[in-house]
């Protein structure tokens, strides 16, 4: 490839192309009548004017770019080759070109969000408009056939119940859209989309409700035909021969698109978010609207337990737990707790001369339950707290570009419905009814508490006049106060500690019971991704065999494409040999032929017998890939009559320029492509072009309007013969196109793809 | 309608300055990407071992507090929770253990390349300085009067030229051959790490639902709803609440 001489209109915008556009934006900023009389002045003067960087930083080479945009405007000759005139930075142009350069940069950056945006707006519609398609196609057509079965099936129309009122949403959802007469590529959509939605989002939520709650009905009848084999057989037939584009073999795969539609919407809508501007008008509404979605999503699923607890609580009732609990009550305390005081009266080392068993045995009980409910407390928090730290980490904002593939996309939606509604909700639960409680039963201590240690100062006290017979007034108030107290504490403790109890275990049940929801919200979710997955089928074991074998694959593939970087990079350059050196060659050839010829990158110095010193860029033949002792690192080499060892890591095969290089292994050259010619200088002779390893394909179609463009259909292969017009315009290409039709095209419907690599469309995701 | 991911265009003519930029802003962006998604994910998953590890200390505490002895209901039912929680915690080690293998090495791997990539990516920006440079000077002499001594200077200017050129033409043509099959090989290289995700994921909640399903029917009121929860524990608090003991005075 040949430095150019010519400045070529370069225009590198990252940018998607806008469909409905009839001719591509313009990027380039404005001139600014300056600059247009500098360039102008360098033009007069002969001279072509190459701006460029002193260094290839990529803020630099946005001067450079720019300028070269503003140059493009001025017509030049079209005729390569001429003299290539010295690079030199317009003074002036300096700092307003960086700063037109920024907003080239943000109008581009700009473009592509609302090209983004465009793409998630359509994809929220196109999937409920199949989504709907798919659902009535299974309550009419399949239903239809299925009906026809004899003998007739039991209870399938019980699997129908609810699904009406989901498409009926869905349907009106549309229908609104539809009505309003604005494509999803007006400004006024988004607006329309979100009012939509959230006018019928009560509506939506109340299908969805009963559709949820009713689920598990719809996959106990299917189960029940599974077991017949004959029946089942039959019924998977009519379902493929009812609907043959689709690759369905059960019913549930239709039936269970609502589970997933629902908790699809909050993703559709913050992908819509996340590329749309904080300053378009309908920001806060679309904000709005996803907000709702989640809400949608929480609601529908405690409308679920709600009627999960109620039919539980109609089939076994379990009361056994409740009385356990309840015969927690004081006396059951009292009596229990006089082993515990023995223990502990050792530990404190509290013997007060009056021993009263019983009080102690409260007191003991009430110490061991404060700390129990301190220390409960205390992991209870932590717990949350990592909880919370859980939910801060998420993993589903990823972008990678892959938005086509299954996989991703079903681990996005996955996680968004953990992280933003089944975990929070998990959460609050846990706040209000365990955390809450517990710091209220906390607060409870105090008063015991402190009544206990006052008991202990009155009871000191009471000892020291309990043995006297006259009593002073004072001493008489003490002894009252004593026995106030004791007497407060022994009826009232036993209660105390008995019904914290009550509520600590009470709470360890509700504990379980949030783990249980929580897995039971995930295992909803997860049931609508069973059948999309490549490799859902696979035993455990086969699974994660695959799983990390490919992670291994991978790796290799990873270390090999760093090596292959690093050799061309460690690569030196040829320098033309001196004449002592070509005699050196020339022998080392003559003797073991040209393969074998290796270069000391650096100087060798030798560390030990038979190891060899060299120079650095010394030519040597490589005799053995290693030494006596099988050491791969060490080589034996000759060079040039004296024979000895050097490290392998030092030296670097020798190329010379007349050849062509070894193949790389690691580079594929496909069909047609030339390896690199490097080639010997003869006088006149023009470096060859090295041919292209990526192709151009259009990405969108275009119709052409006149006879100077050409229409183009998207995936199609074209050549690009000029990367910009006539009058050296980037933003136009004149290609060839498939049947040899030549004509322009706009340069933003053009994409580049690495050749001999897949450029299908991405990975079929389940559409609805 | 046919959804091609992430399109680039560069122009595709002699021009080599823009080159760069797609390779610098793209590379830049997918390293972005992928370092964050490795920093989350191992956040994510501390987060989790923590959070398991908290569970199991809850019932591993009540446990061993003598409280549970006073009633032997109570400690069947602790016993049952703590037997629970420590299942759970190893299930969720090995959905760990799977994570880190297919999952967050992986990305970690793939975030290793970027050093070398960037390297070359500078390095063929610099042959190309050089190349531009040689050139000129050749150019130069190419359009002085062919006197001798300027004849040798040219040839030796070639001389100098041609390795240089050779070096950048290598430099380039691996580069526009890596650089996209490198960015299109992510697509094939995270799919198995997404669906190991999602696949451990689906083993865990299985497990914790048989789990607690089954301590729930033992240790859990049967039939309460939220509501009817709150009630109670609120009816349990009024009650010690009227005790004169609670009162602080």
């Amino acid at each position: 490839m040949e430095v150019p001489r010519r400045l070529p209109p370069s225009s590198f915008t990252l940018t998607l192309p806008k469909p409905a556009a009839s001719a591509p934006a313009s990027f380039v900023p404005e001139k600014d009548p300056e600059e247009e009389e500098n360039l102008r002045e360098e033009d007069e003067a002969g001279e072509e004017t190459f701006i460029s960087t002193e260094e290839a930083e990529p803020g630099a080479s946005v001067v450079e770019r720019s300028n070269s945009n503003l140059s493009s405007r001025d017509s030049f000759s079209e005729e390569s080759g001429g003299p290539m005139s010295e690079e030199r930075l317009a003074p002036e142009a300096d700092e307003e070109t960086g700063r037109k350069c920024e907003e080239e940069e943000r109008a581009a950056a700009k473009e592509r969000a609302a090209q983004r945006q465009l793409m998630a707006i359509e994809e929220l519609v196109q999937s409920e408009r199949n989504y709907l398609r798919l659902l009535q196609l299974s309550t009419v057509t399949i239903r239809g056939n299925l009906l026809k079965l004899q003998p007739p099936l039991l209870n399938l129309n019980r699997m129908f119940l609810h699904v009406d009122e989901v498409m009926d949403a869905s349907s009106r959802l549309l229908s609104l859209l539809d009505q309003k007469r604005v494509r999803p590529g007006d400004p006024l959509f988004l607006q329309t989309l979100c009012e939509s939605f959230l006018s019928l989002s009560s509506d939506i939520e109340a299908a969805y409700k009963e559709y949820l709650a009713n689920y598990n009905h719809i996959t106990v009848v299917e189960n029940s035909y599974k077991q017949r084999e004959g029946l089942w057989n039959e019924i998977v037939r009519v379902i493929k021969a009812s609907a043959p584009e689709v690759n369905a073999t059960s019913l549930t795969f239709f039936l269970v698109m609502p589970v997933q539609r629902i908790a699809r919407y909050p993703l559709l809508l913050q992908t819509i978010q996340k590329h749309t501007d904080p300053a378009h008008p309908a920001y806060a509404l679309l904000e709005h609207t996803a907000h709702t979605s989640i809400a949608l999503n929480c609601g529908i699923n405690e409308y679920k337990r709600f009627r999960e607890v109620a039919d539980k609580y109609k089939k076994t009732e379990t009361l056994t737990i409740k009385d356990k609990i309840n015969r927690l009550n004081s006396h059951s305390i009292a009596k229990k707790t006089a082993r515990l005081s023995q223990q502990i009266k050792h530990e404190t080392g509290i013997t007060p001369k009056l021993v009263d068993e019983e009080f102690d045995a409260l007191q003991d009980f009430f110490y061991v339950l404060e700390h129990g409910i301190l220390e409960l407390l205390e992991n209870v928090e932590t717990y949350l707290h990592h909880l919370q730290g859980f939910l801060a980490c998420r993993t589903e904002e990823f972008d990678l570009d892959m938005d086509g593939e299954k996989a991703p996309i079903c681990y996005k939606e996955i996680t968004t419905a953990l992280r933003q509604w089944i975990l929070p909700t998990f959460e609050k639960r846990m706040r209000t009814l365990i955390h809450r409680p517990l710091c209220a039963l906390r607060d409870l201590l105090v008063g015991p508490r402190n009544l206990i240690r006052k008991r202990l100062d009155k009871l000191l006290d009471y000892e020291l006049i309990e043995a006297k017979s006259n009593l002073s007034y004072e001493e008489h108030a003490v002894a009252n106060t004593y026995r106030t107290i004791n007497t407060l504490l022994l009826n009232e403790l036993p209660q105390f500690n008995g019904v914290a109890l009550q509520m600590i275990w009470s709470m360890l049940g509700t504990f379980s019971c949030l783990h249980r929801d929580l897995a039971s919200d995930m295992e909803q979710l997860f049931q609508s991704f069973a059948q999309q997955l490549p490799h859902s089928s696979l035993s455990p074991g086969a699974f994660w065999e695959w799983a990390e074998s490919m992670a291994l694959e991978g790796a290799r593939r990873l270390e090999t494409l760093c090596r292959s970087v690093e050799d061309t990079l460690n690569a030196p350059v040829v320098q033309p040999l001196s004449p002592s050196s070509q005699r050196r060659l020339k022998q080392l050839m003559d003797k073991h032929g040209s393969g074998k010829i290796w270069q000391a990158a650096a100087a060798v110095v030798s560390s030990r017998d038979l190891d060899l010193n060299l120079a650095k860029g010394e030519l040597v033949a490589v005799i053995s890939e290693m030494d006596t002792r099988g050491d791969r690192r060490r080589w034996l080499v000759d060079a040039g009559g004296r024979r000895g060892y050097a490290p392998s890591s030092k030296l670097i095969r020798y190329h010379q320029p007349a050849e062509d290089p070894p193949p790389s292994p690691h580079l594929t050259l496909p069909d047609g492509v030339t390896g690199i010619r490097r080639h010997s200088y003869s006088p006149g002779s023009r470096p060859l072009t090295s041919q292209p390893c990526f192709q151009v394909m259009a990405a969108y179609d275009f119709a052409a309007r006149g006879s100077h463009e050409v229409s183009l259909r998207a995936g199609e292969r074209v050549r690009v013969l000029e990367p910009h017009d006539k009058r050296g315009n980037p933003e136009w290409s004149l290609v060839e196109a498939r049947g040899g039709q030549r004509g322009y095209v706009p340069s933003n419907y053009l994409t580049l793809m690495p050749l001999g690599v897949g450029v299908g469309p991405p990975g079929s995701y389940l559409p609805h | 309608s046919n959804w091609l991911p992430f399109l680039v265009w560069f122009q595709f003519s002699n021009s080599h300055m823009f080159i760069n930029d797609v390779f610098t802003s793209c590379g830049q962006w997918l390293e972005d990407q992928t370092k964050k998604l490795h920093k989350d994910m191992k956040k994510s998953t501390e987060a989790d071992l923590a959070m398991s590890k908290a569970a199991v200390k809850i019932s591993a505490d009540l446990l061993s507090n003598p409280l549970c002895e006073q009633d032997q209901a109570f400690l069947d039912s602790m016993n049952a929770l703590d037997t629970a929680m420590k299942r759970m915690d190893s299930f969720n080690q090995e959905k760990v253990n799977q994570i880190q293998k297919t999952v967050i090495d992986p990305l970690k791997k793939y975030s290793g390349v970027f050093p070398s990539l960037n390297m070359a990516v500078k390095r063929r920006e610099q042959a190309l300085q050089d190349y531009k440079r040689l050139q000129s000077k050749v150019e130069k002499y190419e359009e002085k009067e062919k006197t001798g001594p300027v004849m040798v200077k040219l040839h030796q200017a070639r001389e100098e030229l041609r390795p240089v050129r050779d070096d950048f033409e290598a430099k380039n043509k691996q580069l526009l051959d890596e650089m996209p099959k490198f960015y299109h090989s992510r697509i094939d290289y995270f799919q198995p790490s997404f669906e190991a995700l999602i696949r451990a994921q689906v083993v865990y909640f299985t497990e914790m639902y048989k789990i607690f399903n089954d301590l729930t029917d033992q240790i859990d009121q049967a039939g309460l709803t939220d509501e009817q929860r709150e009630r109670e524990t609120e009816a349990k608090l009024s009650e010690l609440r009227a005790l004169s003991i609670v009162a602080d005075d």
